[in-house]
């Protein structure tokens, strides 16, 4: 089957599937071989096995030229059936504001807005195509994007046994930031593989528990110097140490 | 309201910190009535358990009265009687349907740090770091309670606070520890640790219908709570070797199952507890497995060896050909507490058992800081130290 990701007129990505390190090898190598082996035959057949293997050295170097800089799987099991799964992913509607960060807007008209933090927070806008679709079976999309590209799929399949659905986001990305930045949003839980994470689990648990667990406004005491700073590390934002009006648990 | 805060190593102190509110729409809210200090929270208090953090609340034994709920709680009521058991469960996953409870998919908020330590996340846990969900505990006035129609256990009127405190935790841990050996007619069990939570391992034992139960300590007062509990007893520190005493004991068969009822800060005597100590002191290690190296090597062929004691990391020199070599069978990890708590609940209005035997010591809020004391040195012969954090300090 196959699953169409890409934009008309752009070419952001390779319209081929994601190969693993060990094929791009294999193609390097063995296109190389046969086109080799066909140049030493010096006849007709020799030029057509020539002409082969510089295809797929060609495929190969391509590949290694790629210009994505990541990908992201994840995959979660919800004990929910495939068609109730899929109706809830569908509309963002029913998860993007409960998301607990970033919250996931989408105006109906393939604008996408993530969101950090309250109303003034930091937020990243991206205009998103479905590109092909099957209702149960799989959603796919694209970006048309200056800052980051990406694409992806989210499947849907049922889960062996009793167990519900899985439901499972395939993306690949390509942004500007390099190794640093990357580090530094990993740090503050902000890499595209822990927003797609968490945010996957969020969907998990709004659809197995109706609610996302938190602990954001609970009581706490003095963190001191070394609580604070990480704070940044747990994800728990200030001030809820202090919040001005106390009152009676009950009232 | 006044609160039990972890302050670093060795340090607790009761702040006033913020009433807790209604969070999301299946919490409640439950003012607490009895709290108790359980033998976990001395993990915490002597620093083993990563992710603490200064100014989390501790505490995760406690019952209370329901105050306030959510908009989606339903099974519990303003103003019910309740005990809450310390592993928060959701009700809906598919492991809570499993009756897996402890192993709940969805209600640790920093899943992804357990995920990261041990490939996949159990269930959030009341006051036990943030690896474990990071939620308030209950040595405190108020407690706000997730999840509560899924885990409050409704406590009738007419039994005592103290009959059915240990519901949340410690009697259920000892009971699921005991249902783990896999007890049959005409077995001895042997339990390592006459904590509280060994002293309700050894009359689980018995009421699942084990015919001898040695208990293993060295401390005089628990070894006499012990055989008062029905075990025969081996003060570890005078015989020359757990293991051949277990043996002759027992015929030269060995125990039927072994329980490790300590975990990780085991005291033990020998080269290897002096490894083990000085693994832990240079950080090269969390855990002192001491105790678990014995009951390996003392189970009987084919045994179980059930570990309700807690570990944390990862532990070496475990004989793990010995396990291999006699076919041992291991059960272990966090109590599945939604499954046991009605059954017990039921045993105590019986009359089975009355859990309020273990307590020793009784204190207030404000003096929770010298309780942790007394209970982590064993001074004064204390084995379980109930709080009141409604009660004023008799010295103040």
């Amino acid at each position: 089957m196959t699953i169409t990701t890409n934009l008309a007129g752009k070419k952001a990505f390779s319209h081929r599937p994601a190969t693993t390190n060990i094929e791009t090898v294999l193609t390097l190598a063995g296109g190389a071989a046969l086109a080799i082996y066909g140049a030493l035959r010096r006849d007709w057949f020799g030029a057509a096995l020539a002409g082969s293997g510089g295809y797929l050295v060609y495929r190969g170097v391509t590949d290694l030229r790629r210009p994505y800089q990541g990908r992201v799987r994840e995959a979660f099991t919800i004990n929910k059936s495939r068609l109730e799964v899929y109706d809830f992913v569908r509309n963002p509607d029913n998860w993007g504001a409960s998301l607990r960060e970033p919250k996931f807007e989408h105006d109906g008209q393939n604008n996408v807005t993530l969101r950090f933090g309250n109303e003034d927070g930091a937020e990243f806008s991206s205009r998103v195509e479905l590109t092909d679709e099957k209702p149960e079976d799989f959603i796919a999309w694209s970006s048309d994007d200056q800052m980051i590209e990406h694409r992806g799929v989210v499947r849907f399949k049922q889960a062996p046994g009793d167990r519900g659905t899985e439901i499972s986001i395939a993306l690949e990305y390509k942004s500007p930031t390099g190794p640093i930045s990357n580090a530094l949003a990993a740090l503050a839980g902000l890499h595209p593989e822990q927003l797609v994470r968490e945010g996957l689990r969020q969907i998990k648990q709004l659809m197995e528990t109706g609610e996302i667990p938190t602990t954001e406004g609970q009581p706490v005491g003095a963190r001191g110097i070394s609580g604070t700073t990480k704070r940044v590390l747990y994800h728990e934002r200030p001030a809820i140490e202090m919040q001005p009006e106390q009152r009676l648990a009950g009232d | 309201m006044k609160a039990l805060c972890w302050q670093g190593k060795n340090k607790v102190e009761v702040e006033r910190v913020n009433d807790p509110v209604i969070l999301n729409p299946r919490d409640g809210i439950v003012r607490i009535t009895r709290t108790a200090i359980c033998g976990s929270d001395l993990h915490l208090y002597d620093g083993y358990i990563p992710t603490l953090e200064a100014g989390d609340v501790l505490g995760h034994e406690f019952m209370g009265e329901v105050v306030e709920t959510g908009s989606e709680v339903s099974r519990i009521k303003r103003g019910d009687r309740v005990v809450i058991p310390f592993t928060i469960a959701c009700g809906q996953c598919g492991f809570c349907k499993k009756n897996l409870w402890s192993a709940c998919d969805n209600t640790n908020p920093n899943a992804w740090m357990m995920e990261k330590l041990y490939g996949y996340s159990g269930s959030g846990l009341f006051g036990y770091s943030h690896m474990m969900g990071g939620y308030a505990g209950g040595q405190a006035q108020f407690v706000r309670v997730p999840f509560i129609d899924v885990g409050a256990v409704q406590i009738p009127d007419g039994i005592d606070d103290e009959k059915v405190l240990f519901l949340s935790d410690i009697f259920p841990t000892g009971y699921m520890a005991a249902e783990n050996c896999n007890i049959k007619p005409g077995d001895v069990i042997a339990i390592w640790g006459c904590g509280p939570v060994g002293q309700f391992a050894i009359r689980s034992a018995f009421l699942l219908g084990a015919e001898r139960v040695i208990a293993i300590d060295r401390l005089p007062e628990r070894l006499k709570m012990a055989r008062a509990g029905g075990a025969e007893v081996i003060n570890y520190e005078e015989v020359d070797d757990v293991i051949t005493e277990l043996k002759w004991m027992t015929a030269g068969r060995g125990p039927d199952a072994c329980m490790d009822a300590v975990g990780l800060e085991a005291h033990g005597t020998g080269v290897a507890s002096a490894y083990d100590y000085a693994k832990q002191r240079l950080k090269v290690a969390f855990d002192r497995p001491t105790v678990l190296r014995q009951a390996i090597q003392a189970c009987r062929k084919g045994g179980v060896v059930s570990i309700p004691g807690v570990y944390g990391g990862v532990l070496d020199k475990i004989p793990f050909g010995a396990a291999f070599g006699k076919g041992l069978i291991f059960k272990m990890g966090q109590t599945h507490m939604h499954s046991y708590t009605g059954r017990l609940l039921e045993h105590v209005q019986k009359g089975d058992i009355d859990p309020s035997f273990v307590i020793t010591h009784r204190f207030s809020l404000d003096e929770a800081p010298e309780a942790y004391r007394i209970f982590r040195d064993k001074k004064d012969e204390c084995i379980k130290v109930v709080l009141d954090p409604w009660q004023e300090p008799i010295a103040a």
